[in-house]
């Protein structure tokens, strides 16, 4: 009788184990940042201790500092040669730049012949007008306005890609129109994040999400056979706020573009960030696109190119490119995604 | 035989159990409540529960000028802010696991995360803020 007795305790043990994980498991750690890239900064990673997750996320808080420094087009910083210097100064003389500036503008450069002109860093003459009118506008709100369409087409002279001359060699940016500027905020988080990332690997991280402002970047999975649970969030505010999916990423990045973020207000109507190139006005086609796939840098230049293309040409455009996925949120809250879209749902 | 038949009767109503704790654990653990979480530049400074049917306002002593809302749908948001931007109260309410909300120019963020140890299954970050 107490061999039988024995004998189904055992059998609880054996059934039951699957629950308590008996392997010694690395802990989840997390760490954020708020000095970045004007947004916030999230590191999630599964280490063996604390100590180790600390060193991980200064290292890599220290890299995007870098990168945030570098390509910052509205401050200074002491000693350093960035965006903002080579915009005030590029239209006068070659500058001599870091090479994380040569290689920017290299994917930018890229980025732009892929998506036809629909993610422009040589736009920055039309979205510093934006920029300043959203500023006021926030600031002021009962005289918040809408920046006049002449202007606009006045600064859109200025938005040539072609004459912005990279010399590798030299690591030198010159502009061959004075009064071009560039705005790299459709291409440098996402191409930031992806480098960090690839940092992060290389220095042994096999387990990490970082996001920078909703630029996502896993790298491997969050623990030996679990992917990371990303929730795309609906943006609807009047609905409950649901998440519109859960996808499973591993080695993945992912990006959201909405018309949610960085808006103002005019007439009672809200104007967002992300000014599409042909009418120089916000994109209002959608309420947002995100975008997954392997490479950080594709994924925020094309989230922002799919924002500003028709559904039909976006849809298109985006299954000749191999291993990319994207969803739709239209503005009547229904969606659409590409056909390898639903192998991430979760649920 | 090496098992006797009442050996075999009781594996299978061990495993009955077995299976039906299973399903009962992954049952809880699904409906595992949520938590607020108020961060400082990047300290955490305050740990909320929500509750249902709770209604009230407050703030943190790090920055006394920015209001907190917990909502009688166990939810919680930023009520009111000195920033200029709002970006943080118009973030709205917060109340599943994963979601964030920021006030950059106070260094405030606001986080949900699960109560008690992470399941496997658990969000770990939601974008489209």
């Amino acid at each position: 009788m107490t061999k039988r007795a024995v004998g189904i305790f055992l059998s609880f043990v054996i059934l039951t184990m699957p629950l308590s994980g008996c392997k010694t498991e690395k802990k989840r750690y997390q760490a954020q940042f708020l000095n970045l890239f004007d947004t916030v900064t999230e590191i999630i990673a599964y280490t063996n201790n604390k100590e180790e997750f600390e060193i991980y996320a200064k290292m890599i808080h220290d890299e995007l500092k870098t990168y945030h420094q570098l390509y910052d087009i509205y401050e200074d910083y002491e000693g350093i040669v960035n965006l903002k210097t080579v915009n005030e100064n590029a239209g006068k003389e070659p500058v001599k730049v870091d090479k994380k500036i040569i290689d920017l503008l290299k994917f930018a450069k890229y980025a732009y012949d892929l998506t036809g002109g629909k993610t422009n860093v040589a736009l920055g003459a039309v979205l510093k007008i934006w920029h300043s009118y959203r500023q006021d506008g926030t600031d002021n709100p009962q005289n918040a306005k809408l920046p006049p369409l002449e202007m606009l087409e006045n600064a859109n002279l200025h938005s040539n890609i072609d004459d912005v001359v990279i010399d590798e060699i030299n690591s030198t940016v010159f502009f061959k129109d004075k009064d071009l500027k560039l705005d790299v905020g459709a291409v440098a988080k996402g191409y930031a994040v992806e480098q960090v990332a690839k940092f992060a690997s290389d220095m042994g991280v096999s387990s990490m999400l970082i996001s920078v402002g909703g630029n996502i970047c896993a790298i491997g999975n969050k623990d030996e056979d679990t992917p990371w649970n990303v929730g795309i969030l609906n943006p609807n505010k009047e609905d409950e706020q649901k998440n519109l999916y859960v996808v499973n990423i591993k080695d993945m990045a992912m990006v959201t573009s909405g018309d949610y973020q960085r808006t103002y207000t005019v007439g009672g109507k809200q104007y967002h960030h992300i000014i599409n190139p042909q009418t120089l006005y916000p994109a209002e086609y959608f309420t947002a696109v995100t975008v997954i796939c392997e490479d950080s840098g594709l994924a925020d230049a094309l989230s922002t190119a799919l924002f500003n293309m028709p559904f039909e040409e976006g849809f298109a455009f985006v299954e000749a490119i191999p291993k990319v996925e994207a969803v739709w949120l239209f503005k009547d809250k229904t969606t659409k995604y590409t056909f390898g879209f639903e192998g991430f749902i979760k649920e | 035989m090496f098992f006797k038949k009442n050996d075999i009767v009781i594996l299978l109503i061990a495993i009955v159990i077995a299976t039906a704790a299973i399903f009962a654990y992954n049952h809880f653990a699904k409906q595992l409540p949520v938590k607020a979480e108020i961060y400082h530049n990047g300290t955490l400074v305050k740990t909320v529960s929500l509750a249902l049917g709770v209604d009230k306002t407050f703030s943190v002593p790090e920055e006394p000028q920015v209001v907190f809302r917990l909502h009688p749908d166990g939810k919680i948001s930023f009520e009111k802010s000195d920033c200029p931007d709002r970006i943080c109260i118009s973030s709205g309410k917060l109340g599943r696991a994963g979601q964030s909300a920021a006030c950059l120019p106070n260094g405030l963020v606001l986080k949900i995360v699960p109560v008690g140890k992470e399941q496997k299954d658990d969000v770990d970050i939601v974008i489209g803020h």
